[in-house]
């Protein structure tokens, strides 16, 4: 009679849990694939299509699918690599040998003596950070530029370059102190 | 009576067990660096001395920088405003004598990063042109927003050394400050600028602090003095007697002049972590700025000069100066008889917080309390950490310096956030008691420039992404919507060309004819058209009527093959007339067995024929 009452007091628990688990599956059912959200969150957003993939999203998508390397973010370098490798579990993978370092943060500047007006670059630009118009003198908003580089092979008068921010005041950093000379622990 | 009996204990004490000095204040940690004040409060003070050049930074202060208001060749005079405020957090610029304006470019600021910014130069002649009441002041502001107004006019900042634009920081509505605290401690080693100008000036401190609490409607005005300062103690006791500004002796200990140190020392107040001080009712002023504040409100004369020590172990004449701003440091310098030749960066600041200038020709600006010429010592190597925790008894925020310095070593940012980076005051005391001579102070100012520049980054990012999502789905819609227009003036192409032989005919012929009767032409077409249109759709009619005429066709075709099988089943009928079950209906019956061999096989046949035949005439109706 215990044994029969304890089976069923056993029954009836696994029965309310496993409810419990379906309505919570149900309820709590997480839409989209987070994997990819999370690893879209660590590519730099320069929307440049250095990896292969029209953008950063798609990217971070064929990621999670486990269809793309982790080392072709060229802008993130080898700090982004080594974040999405830990996020997929997998072996980091070397860079290619010019992008181990993430590069530093550029930005494109227009020749407006040079630029013709012909709105390729506004075309190519990724963020909509070119304004101008068809045979009027085009011009960068340096705030949404994301260096991309993606309006520089299309200009046919090659007007476009790519520069470093200038140092200032706002922008300066104070630099770190050098560990070389400390004896390593 | 009890404070000083106290006091008394902990000195005899203090030579056995030096941090016994750490009990006669409130606030953690702390340290007692060699003073070295005395060194400049040897000489009196310095006044008038006019530069070969005045070098005005447009950036004196924290926020935008100013914008010029003068040219070239310009001639100004002492008090006119040649750099206006620029929108926001900003603070304008004065002419500190008269002379030329001689140049606005790019030199180098006494700043940390050794940067050049635009600066405005002034060649000052022997004229001393002055505007008199330069502010216009005809009388003190009545009311809050007139007052701020004037300390943004004034080009007031912070004058302790963060140069924050003194009219930003205060409350727009009396009521707010409970507490307004008069900085004098002036706790770092070698200056003593604030202790000279409260010797000097008390009178003019006190009447600024009066007006604000009055203005303000402030309970309670306290000034802190160190107890290193008898003298600026007892002159600020004079100048407050018969008033409500209480003068309170506080320890001398580094970092006392802190914002956040004094307040906890005064009130008792501790400003919580990412809160101002205006947040709990408190405002901190420092002397020379309210000598400042004064000297807009009485005589209408904005701020072109300050207090400056010019002290360091390399001067043989350290003194104090009314220094115009705009002068630069090795002018100064140089009148305090150097010794040795003066060929090492001389730092801004006292020697805990203040920085090495990238050159010495940099200007005084607003914030310049100190220029320090110390020799360059043999600085001691850093050496690894020995986890000793001197830095943490010495932190006066509580933080913990030690984890700090690991995590930004590791450059594990999020994990120097997480221990409150941001609440560091920056003031160096860990790394003073450093016994492996670490720059603690270094790294945490790098790392929260770090902190700063990764949460800069991730905004842009964010700002990135939602631009490339809002041009994808404006490129989706302008796609859809191409094609939506396409597919409707497809089918309003097609739709034309059915109607077209009716309604643009007579328009072929119309050329000729006057706009009169092309208008009637066009009426009857219309005409017409309706009423084709009437009856039935073109389409339609046109439709049914070829539909019509097929199924005519296929009934004729019908009708014959059936008369084919009716002749079929004539003939089979009569090649068996003794058939006894004769097949009523349906030619598909075979003959019976009764019938001959030779008539079954021919009646066979034919029936086969007719089958054949009507088969075919139905595949031919029914395709």
């Amino acid at each position: 009679m215990t044994m029969l009452a304890g089976i069923l007091i056993f029954l009836g628990l696994a029965l309310v849990f496993g409810l419990l688990l379906g309505y919570a599956a149900v309820r709590f059912k997480v839409e989209g694939d987070p994997l990819a959200d999370i690893i879209d969150q660590k590519l730099p957003q320069t929307q440049c299509g250095q990896c292969g993939y029209p953008g950063c999203r798609p990217y971070a998508e064929a990621l999670a699918k486990g269809e793309a390397e982790v080392n072709l973010c060229i802008p993130g370098g080898e700090p982004t690599m080594i974040e999405i490798a830990e996020i997929l579990k997998v072996e980091p993978k070397p860079m290619e040998a010019e992008a181990t370092e993430p590069k530093p943060k550029m930005v494109a500047v227009i020749d407006e003596d040079i630029c013709i007006g012909c709105v390729l670059c506004i075309k190519a630009c990724p963020v909509d950070a070119i304004v101008g118009t068809t045979k009027m003198m085009h011009t960068v908003i340096e705030k949404e530029c994301t260096g991309c580089e993606l309006c520089v092979p299309v200009c046919p008068v090659d007007c476009i370059d790519m520069v470093m921010e200038k140092p200032s005041l706002t922008n300066w950093k104070w630099p770190e102190p050098k560990v070389a000379a400390e004896r390593s622990e | 009576m009890k404070a000083s009996l106290r006091q008394k204990i902990i000195n005899l004490i203090a030579p056995i067990y030096p941090m016994a000095k750490r009990w006669l204040y409130h606030f953690h940690g702390g340290v007692f660096p060699k003073y070295n004040k005395s060194l400049s409060l040897r000489q009196p003070l310095r006044t008038g001395y006019i530069p070969k050049q005045l070098i005005l930074p447009l950036q004196q202060h924290m926020g935008g920088a100013a914008l010029p208001c003068v040219e070239i060749g310009e001639q100004v005079k002492k008090f006119q405003m040649i750099a206006q405020a620029a929108k926001g957090l900003s603070a304008p610029v004065h002419a500190p004598a008269s002379g030329k304006i001689v140049a606005i470019e790019q030199r180098i600021l006494p700043h940390a990063s050794g940067l050049a910014e635009p600066c405005i130069v002034i060649e000052p002649d022997a004229k001393q042109d002055t505007v008199e009441n330069a502010l216009g002041i005809v009388e003190k502001p009545k009311n809050i927003a007139e007052f701020k107004q004037l300390l943004l006019n004034a080009g007031i900042v912070g004058m302790g050394g963060a140069g924050f634009p003194t009219f930003a920081k205060l409350p727009d509505h009396p009521g707010k400050i409970k507490h307004l605290i008069i900085n004098g401690a002036e706790c770092e080693p070698f200056i003593t600028c604030d202790d000279l100008l409260m010797q000097t000036h008390a009178p003019e401190i006190v009447r600024a602090a009066l007006f604000m609490a009055d203005l303000f409607d402030v309970e309670n005005v306290i000034c802190g003095i160190e107890t290193n300062k008898p003298q600026a103690i007892a002159a600020m006791r004079q100048a407050c007697q018969a008033t409500r500004v209480r003068v309170e002796e506080v320890a001398t200990v580094y970092p006392m002049g802190g914002q956040k140190q004094l307040t906890q020392e005064l009130v008792g107040l501790e400003i919580p972590s990412g809160l101002h001080s205006i947040d709990i009712g408190v405002v901190m002023m420092n002397v020379a700025t309210l000598r400042a504040i004064t000297q807009a409100l009485e005589l209408g004369q904005p701020l072109v000069s300050r207090f400056v020590t010019v002290s360091g172990m390399g001067l043989k004449q350290p003194f104090n100066i009314d220094a115009l701003l705009g002068t630069p440091f090795n002018e100064l310098v140089e009148l305090a008889q150097p010794e040795p030749k003066l060929d090492y960066p001389l730092l801004m600041g006292g020697p805990m917080m203040g920085f090495a200038v990238a050159h010495n020709d940099v200007p005084v600006i607003k914030t310049t309390n100190c220029i320090l010429a110390n020799p360059p010592e043999t600085s001691d190597e850093p050496m690894a950490c020995i986890r000793c925790g001197e830095c943490a008894e010495a932190c006066p925020v509580n933080l913990l310096p030690q984890q700090l310095y690991w995590h930004a070593r590791a450059h594990e940012y999020d994990k120097t956030e997480q221990l409150n980076l941001f609440d560091c005051i920056e003031c160096g005391c860990c790394s003073f008691v450093c016994p492996s001579h670490i720059p603690l102070v270094q790294y945490y100012r790098h790392a929260k420039a770090e902190v700063r520049e990764i949460k800069q980054q991730a905004k842009l990012t964010e700002i990135a992404k939602q631009r490339y999502d809002a041009r994808e789905a404006r490129l989706e819609r302008d796609k859809q919507e191409r094609e939506a227009k396409l597919a409707a003036k497809k089918a309003a192409v097609k739709k034309q060309a059915n109607e077209a032989p009716k309604t643009e005919k007579p328009a072929a012929d119309a050329p000729k004819l006057s706009a009169r009767e092309k208008a009637i032409q066009a009426a009857k077409a219309r005409q017409t058209a309706a009423k084709n249109l009437n009856p039935e759709d073109p389409k339609s009619t046109k439709n049914s009527s070829t539909e019509s005429s097929k199924s005519e066709m296929s009934a004729e075709e019908k009708r014959k093959a059936a008369m084919a099988a009716a002749k079929a089943r004539a003939v089979a009928k009569k090649s068996s007339p003794e058939e006894p079950n004769n097949t009523k209906d349906s030619g598909t019956e075979l003959p019976k067995p009764e019938t001959s061999v030779e008539d079954k096989r021919k009646a066979a046949m034919e029936a086969a024929k007719a089958k054949a035949a009507a088969r075919k005439a139905q595949q031919e109706t029914n395709p």
